[in-house]
């Protein structure tokens, strides 16, 4: 601002001003920009007429005019010029708007760039300050909470995994529902975590049909649309920045029993056990004493019988073994992030340059992500008709990820299931193997003998070419490639775990994608005085190839050597390509009147290789318009209203993620037997299978108020129709399902952004962001009735995600046995009386339970979808501090709590290791609780699906908290730096939530599974320009 | 103009694009690693490859390479699983509580329609290949037919009621067509109508093959002996006994030594073996995993009172050790081995000392007690040479074949249908970890038939909750 203020100064010494001396009106006011500083010196016109004054020193002025109706016009360099309407005003204060400003509102688009003024569409650009300086392996993590209408989940914090990304709620069923990535201008195939974020410029994230639709088929799920970084003319910049911080499991999560409480709840359990096969209870303590040791498999204690008569530890006993398995798994992981960027140029050729390193060393023992990445972007202006361009990317990552799941060799769940009393190692050091839950899966043991290592290879090409054929007409041609190589290594040692069987077992695989995409396009723009007229058109083709090769050994002579070479006995090879393609043209019209009426039209056709004969092309289109009410002359000029824009949308688009040969009837090789090779169907014919649709309503509200506060209110509505889903089938048919074009489906909701400048000083400013926003997920239309698929019943009227289960009816306090409510009523089974195990809850709650889980008929739930999600952003400034902190928000939903079940099994995995909350079992001494008696191997089933495990999923947290340093011009210029920035800043800092595991943020069908739990990550970062 | 040019050139590139991309096998992909069905019974030597498919299917754990036989005798009273170190496996079905949602009634119900698929299109088309002699054509039928009935018989086995309690209760659905995903469910068709189709399918199937030397491959003698099974459960005693006795003529049974040779690969009196090569072999989901105590899941126990009923001179004693080392309370069984590495091992489904065992039984209930008493001293003899001939006669000849049965038999799938086929009690004692006492008067009966699961009601829009088996 200082910088202005002295312009105006100059300007008004040398400036002559002459006042009019005519008797009429009179109009004063005061001009500032938008941080409230006043302007002086700013040229005050009247329209269409030659009278003219420039604002004094404090940014005030005085104007007499000829008419009241006349018009003002203040202009100002770097500023934007603005018009004022006098209408018989006396005082009209006014703000001017920055020239960079008017550049940040220009928004990259498919296929293209409009300003945010002019767009039709639901949109909303995400800045690189949100992107930059994160420690994520990726981008999309970034992105949870900074944007209305997109969510963001993560379901596992093995580092280098994506989150799974949902723009306006789930748009299909079984086929993808994951957004379409445009990476400078062309839509990606590779993994969004070989993408730098720090090279990312901005994001934009196109919501509703007039944004997207001009990507047809493949913008059913909205679309993200990456700009990465670009040299500018001038002074050559480079800077480096490193980052390096520390990680932890989000949250401790439920307490695990320690080797004594596992004893000696192992002892009642027998001892239940006993007495339910009618023993005394003599027989049934001489039982449990003798197989204690046995269930658990280790006595922990430093004596030979160390319980007494009823169970518990005798006084003094030595504990010599309790195992914290968490500890010994989880570890703090080490994040370091690296970047070098230069960029520069001039104004025919600008180029960026940038090298990076991200390391995560992981927080559970084996995991880890390793990035390399380079950038070149060039821009060369070859003449005055010819603009060419390349953006090129190179990566390479490194990963190693255990299994996750149920299987033995998956240390998340190895940490939870083995029992305290299991030692990890031997008295002489060695790994032991005994454990009762996972036998011969010491997962310390296999972490250090086994190996799970990804690595892939990304180069990301594209070039174009721009043609000004005319001032009114370009033509550009863009080629892209999107090449990726991936290599896999799974050892199994041959002592212990998966390959002790077998000696030992390597597999390893190498695959490719070679994505390429070509497109020429034609735009055309016409001005006119008042209203302008774009249009575009053109052609796409896109193809996509996979290969894959694998190959595995077994039988080694020697251990820690995976290579295929070292092992005595290959097995069967493998090897397969997959591929599809499709072609496209397209056409948009935009049109513009007088700054206030904006339409826009479009209109692509595909064809894909993917599906069946009889659908092979499909037709999409999209109407939008804006209108600019404050614009509107017959507006009253008002100091609380800057800004008033309604729009309007509607279109179509599609969704062809099913695998590439969806609608063919197969018969797969490898079905070999006796030494023959073989064929057998692996899929049945549907040649029917056409273009899942989505049509999109969208009604939009953006508004300004008091200059201050930013508001933006819409309202959506997605229909998918012929939803492309595997329908179940009867085992008649041979296959469990076919993909079939099956429902419908409809999402709507509301989204609201608000942007609020609280303070503007010149030291200090303070401004808050609030997004709010809504689903509702209902499936409309199914071919069946309804589909029950693990804890979901999916039906017409219900969300997609919907619970279906026994409910929980809590413990009958008379024997401890396991209650579920009947439900008879419920249309899980045709009857609606009573079955025979019926009675009436000892709880009171007068309805009717029952000790047979499958006498309980199963009833709805709700959701695992949020009802309201968002974010709420904190940025304050003072001097040369800057703080902001944000939080992300998740209120509603259930998660089926699937760890949490298998720890508090009630005896059916005896060996298994139990939550402490399960030391609440019933007894007859303990009569009312919520925890069923604990019985070795009973068949009592309170641990199987019930709403027992089903748990709000609502969560507060602090995404981020970052505070920053950035050392005044004047002094980093002395040390020769153009800049230098130092910043603390923290993720996932504090959650609140009353969810019972590590982290309520999981796998968006609501269900947990063992995954490596999510990562706070606190770290430190300098920032040098040179 | 330079403008013009440009304008030509792009034009050009344009239209260049458009007509390379618009080819019609742009758009008109087909995998690398599979062939359209329309294509496979085009040549007699992809149909050939297609009934070796279904013969893998057939193989594979889910069904008859694990999963149907070892728990056709954890449901029993002879042998069983260990409650800890296994992984969980079979723990519902040892404890009889197989639910309609459990992997254990899924698997091998989906696993078993899928080889009648494959058997299906066989059949279907076996007729019309253009390249195949008729030689060709009537095996694959005659195979494809035996996979079939074969199949239906093990699903009728355990989801449905004994034949000789109720011939007309629902059973399972009766496919015996190719059908499209748009044809119209089918119900829960009368458990005689099954039988007939088994019965026609393998009459079929026996005038359509020869005799084969690779045991590994039904052929018509194999197609007698699953015949002879399903006229067993049926009580078609004449029958059973005619096609048992067809099913074993002319093979040697193994010696006594023969007996540890540890049933990893077809031996001399082998009518059907589920013939897995090392290359594609299941490790640990294979019958010597679960049963050697050594190096699998090793789970597999023999109950204390089932090895009591093996005389000293039993050679067959021999298949049981404690070893306190492996389990200090449980006996440990050594019938079946691994060959050379984990879980390499064929498995022996159908042998002739069964038919044997068949024949005996038919004949002792047709009252031919003499001949009953010859065909089971032929493998009483062998087990312990020792042994008197068997002088009893009516229901306790039948009692001691039963018995035999469950000696020479333990471990290759047969107690759970022996025990509902004669509505016998179920008894376990001694050291089982869940004991039961109950007959066929009992609730607890319906245990040992499997639920229809709730998959199969879910999705078939002619079954509804009502038509589930009893008990569930």
């Amino acid at each position: 601002m200082t910088m202005k203020k002295i312009i105006g100064v100059i300007v008004l010494h040398f400036l002559l001003v002459t006042s009019v001396i005519a008797q009429s009106f009179v109009v004063e006011g005061t001009v500032v920009d938008n941080t409230g500083e006043t302007l002086p010196g700013v040229n005050v016109l009247v329209e269409d007429a030659n009278i003219g004054i420039v604002t004094d020193l404090d940014g005030n002025y005085s104007i007499e005019i000829p008419s009241k109706d006349a018009t003002l016009v203040y202009s100002f360099m770097g500023m934007v010029t603005l018009k004022e309407k006098v209408n018989g005003r006396n005082k009209i204060d006014v703000t001017l708007i920055d020239d960079s400003k008017v550049l940040e509102n220009v928004i990259v688009v498919a296929y293209g760039t409009t300003t945010k003024e002019a767009y039709t569409g639901a949109a909303q650009v995400v800045e690189s300050k949100v992107l930059e300086d994160r420690p994520v392996t990726s981008f999309e993590k970034s992105l949870q909470g900074t944007t209305a209408g997109l969510h963001v989940t993560s379901s596992s914090g093995q580092p280098g995994t994506t989150a799974t990304v949902r723009i306006r709620g789930i748009g299909s069923i079984s086929a993808g529902s994951s957004p379409l990535y445009v990476i400078d201008g062309v839509p990606m195939s590779g993994s969004l975590t070989d993408i730098n974020p720090n090279d990312i410029e901005s994001l934009t994230v196109l919501k509703d049909a007039a944004a997207s639709s001009l990507y047809g088929s493949r913008a059913a799920n909205g679309v993200i649309i990456i700009t990465t970084k670009q040299g500018k003319a001038g002074q050559t910049k480079i800077s480096f920045s490193s980052q390096v911080g520390v990680a932890s499991r989000v949250s401790d999560g439920y307490g695990l029993m320690n080797s004594t409480q596992f004893y000696e709840h192992s002892w009642s359990g027998l001892y239940n056990s006993a007495l339910l096969d009618g023993k005394t209870t003599e027989e049934a303590k001489a039982i449990a004493h003798d197989k204690v040791i046995g269930i658990v498999g280790f006595n922990p204690f430093g004596i030979e019988d160390p319980l007494d008569g009823n169970g518990k530890l005798k006084p003094g006993t030595k504990v010599i073994t309790d195992t914290d398995w968490r500890d010994e798994i989880y570890k703090t992981g080490i994040i370091q992030n690296y970047n070098l960027n230069v960029s520069g140029g001039n104004e025919k050729t600008k180029v960026f340059l940038s090298l990076g390193y991200f390391d995560d060393s992981g927080t559970t023992l084996n995991s880890n992500f390793t990035r390399y990445s380079a950038k070149v972007n060039v821009t060369h202006e070859v003449n005055k008709f010819i603009t060419a361009g390349v953006s090129n990317h190179l990566s390479f990552s490194k990963t190693n990820a255990p299994p996750g799941g149920s299987q033995g060799s998956n240390p998340v769940r190895s940490a939870e299931v083995i029992n305290a009393a299991s030692p990890v190692y031997n008295n002489d050091g060695s790994y032991n193997w005994e454990n009762k839950a996972i036998f011969d899966f010491n997962p310390v043991g296999l972490a250090e003998l086994d190996l799970y290592e990804y690595q892939g290879m990304r180069a990301l090409v594209n070039t174009y070419i721009n043609f000004n054929i005319l001032p009114s007409l370009s033509f550009r041609t863009t080629g892209a490639i999107d090449y990726s190589n991936n290599k896999g290594v799974n050892y199994y040692n041959p002592y212990h775990g998966n390959g002790a069987g077998v000696n030992g077992r390597s597999s390893m695989s190498r695959s490719d994608n070679m994505a390429w995409n070509i497109s020429n396009i034609f735009s055309w723009t016409q001005q006119r005085d008042n209203s302008s007229l774009e249009i575009l058109a053109g052609q796409e083709a896109h193809g996509e190839s996979y290969s894959a090769l694998s190959a595995g050994v077994t039988d080694f002579s020697i251990a820690g050597k995976p290579d295929l070479s070292w092992g005595a006995k290959p097995e069967p090879p493998g090897s397969f390509t997959s591929e599809w393609n499709m072609i496209s043209f397209l056409g948009q019209a935009k049109y513009n009147y007088g700054g206030r009426y904006y339409l826009s039209g479009s209109l692509r056709g595909d064809g894909s290789s993917r599906f069946g004969k009889n659908n092979k092309f499909g037709l999409f289109y999209s109407v939008g318009a804006s209108w600019r009410i404050t614009e509107e002359s017959w507006m009253p000029e008002s100091d609380w209203l800057n800004n008033l824009k309604i729009r309007l949308s509607y279109g179509t688009s599609g969704n062809n993620n099913i695998g590439n040969y969806a609608s063919l009837g197969l018969y797969g090789s490898g079905a070999n037997y006796g030494g023959y090779p073989g064929l057998t169907p692996v899929q049945l014919p549907n040649n029917d299978i056409g273009w899942e649709k989505i049509a999109s309503f969208n009604i939009g509200l953006e508004s300004r108020f008091f200059n201050r506060l930013d508001a933006t209110i819409e309202y959506y509505q997605r229909d998918s129709n012929g939803l492309l889903f595997s329908k179940p089938l009867s085992a008649s048919n041979g296959f469990g399902s076919i993909t079939t074009n099956l429902g419908a489906m409809v999402n709507n909701g509301f989204e609201a952004t608000f942007n609020y400048d609280v303070v503007r000083l010149e030291n200090f400013n303070y401004s808050v962001s609030l997004n709010i926003s809504t689903n509702a997920n209902k499936v409309t239309n199914l071919v069946s009735d309804r589909i029950i698929s693990g804890t979901k019943l999916l039906e017409p009227g219900a969300s997609l995600y919907q619970f279906y289960m026994q409910e929980w009816a809590g413990v009958n306090p008379e024997n401890g046995q396991p209650m579920w409510y009947v439900n008879a009523q419920s249309d899980d089974q045709l009857e609606n009386t009573n079955p025979q195990s019926a009675f009436a809850d000892p709880h009171g709650t007068g309805r009717d339970v029952t000790s047979v889980y499958t006498d309980a008929e199963r009833v709805r739930l709700g959701t695992a979808l949020p009802d309201v999600f968002g974010g709420f952003t904190n940025n304050l400034s003072y001097k040369d501090f800057d703080l902001s902190f944000y939080f992300y928000y998740s209120i509603g939903g259930s998660v089926y709590n699937n760890d949490y079940a298998v720890n508090m099994h009630d005896g059916t995995q005896a060996g298994g290791n139990l939550a402490v909350d399960a030391l609440d079992a019933w007894t007859p001494n303990n009569r009312y609780t919520d925890v069923p008696r604990y019985v070795v191997n009973g068949t009592d089933q309170g641990n199987e699906l019930s709403s027992r495990f089903l748990e709000d999923a609502s969560y507060v947290r602090l995404k981020n908290i970052s505070l920053g340093y950035n050392l005044p011009n004047t002094w980093s210029k002395k040390i020769g730096l153009q800049g230098l920035r130092a910043y603390v800043s923290a993720e996932n800092l504090l959650t609140f939530s009353t969810f019972k595991g590590f982290d309520p943020e999981g796998a968006i069908n609501g269900t947990t599974s063992n995954s490596i739990p999510g990562v706070k990550v606190v770290t430190m970062g300098l920032k040098i320009d040179l | 103009m330079k403008i013009l040019k440009y304008i030509q050139r792009s034009l050009v590139l344009v239209v260049a694009l458009s007509i390379t991309s618009c080819s019609d096998k742009f758009l008109d992909l087909e995998p690398s690693s599979s062939i359209a069905d329309d294509e496979v019974f085009e040549s007699y030597q992809t149909a050939n490859s297609a009934l070796v498919g279904a013969y893998d299917q057939l193989s594979s754990p889910a069904f008859e390479g694990l999963y149907i036989t070892i728990m056709s005798d954890i449901t029993g009273e002879d042998v069983m699983i260990n409650s800890v170190d296994n992984w969980n496996w079979f723990i519902a079905v040892y404890q009889l509580n197989v639910l309609p949602n459990y992997f254990f009634a899924d698997s091998p119900w989906w696993a078993g329609y899928k080889i009648i698929y494959d058997a299906n299109q066989i059949i279907a088309n076996a007729r019309t290949i253009p390249d195949a002699t008729q030689e060709d054509k009537e095996r694959l039928e005659g195979e494809a037919k035996v996979i079939r009935a074969f199949v239906m018989l093990k699903l009728v086995q355990m989801f449905t009621p004994a034949y000789i309690v109720d011939k007309d209760a629902p059973s399972i659905l009766l496919v015996t067509e190719p059908r499209k995903h748009t044809d119209e469910d089918l119900p829960r068709a009368p458990l005689s109508q099954v039988y007939q189709q088994i019965e026609s399918d393998l009459l079929s199937a026996i005038t359509l093959l020869e005799n084969n030397n690779d045991k590994g491959f039904f052929d018509k003698r194999s197609a007698q002996a699953v015949l002879a099974r399903a006229y067993l459960n049926m009580g078609e005693w004449e029958k059973a006994k005619d096609m048992s006795i067809e099913a074993y003529e002319s093979l040697a049974l193994v010696t006594p030594a023969g007996l540890f040779d540890g049933f990893y690969y077809r031996n001399s009196e082998t009518i059907f073996t589920v013939a897995y090569t090392p290359e594609d072999n299941n490790t640990y989901l294979s019958i010597p995993s679960f049963y050697y105590p050594v190096y699998g899941y090793s789970s597999m126990r023999a109950n204390d009172h089932f090895v009591d009923m093996f005389s000293k001179g039993d050679v067959r004693s021999s298949y049981f050790l404690m070893e306190p080392q492996v389990d200090e309370d449980r006996h440990l069984i050594v019938k079946f081995l691994h060959n050379q590495s984990v879980g390499n091992a064929e498995r022996i489904s159908i042998r002739a000392s069964e038919m044997y065992l068949i024949e005996a039984e038919c004949k002792a209930e047709l009252g031919n007690y003499s001949e009953a008493q010859d065909a089971l001293y032929v493998i009483q003899k062998r087990a312990n040479p020792s042994i008197q001939k068997s002088n009893k006669v009516g229901q306790d000849l039948i009692d001691e074949i039963l018995v035999e049965r469950r000696k020479e038999l333990f471990g290759e799938g047969f107690r759970w249908n022996d025990i509902k086929r004669k509505q016998s009690r179920f008894v376990r004692e001694g050291d089982h970890w869940v004991k039961f006492d109950f007959g066929p008067e009992d609730n607890d009966y319906y245990r040992l038939t499997y639920p229809i699961p709730q998959s199969e009601i879910d999705a078939n829009t002619k079954l509804s909750q009502s038509d589930q088996n009893k008990g569930y």
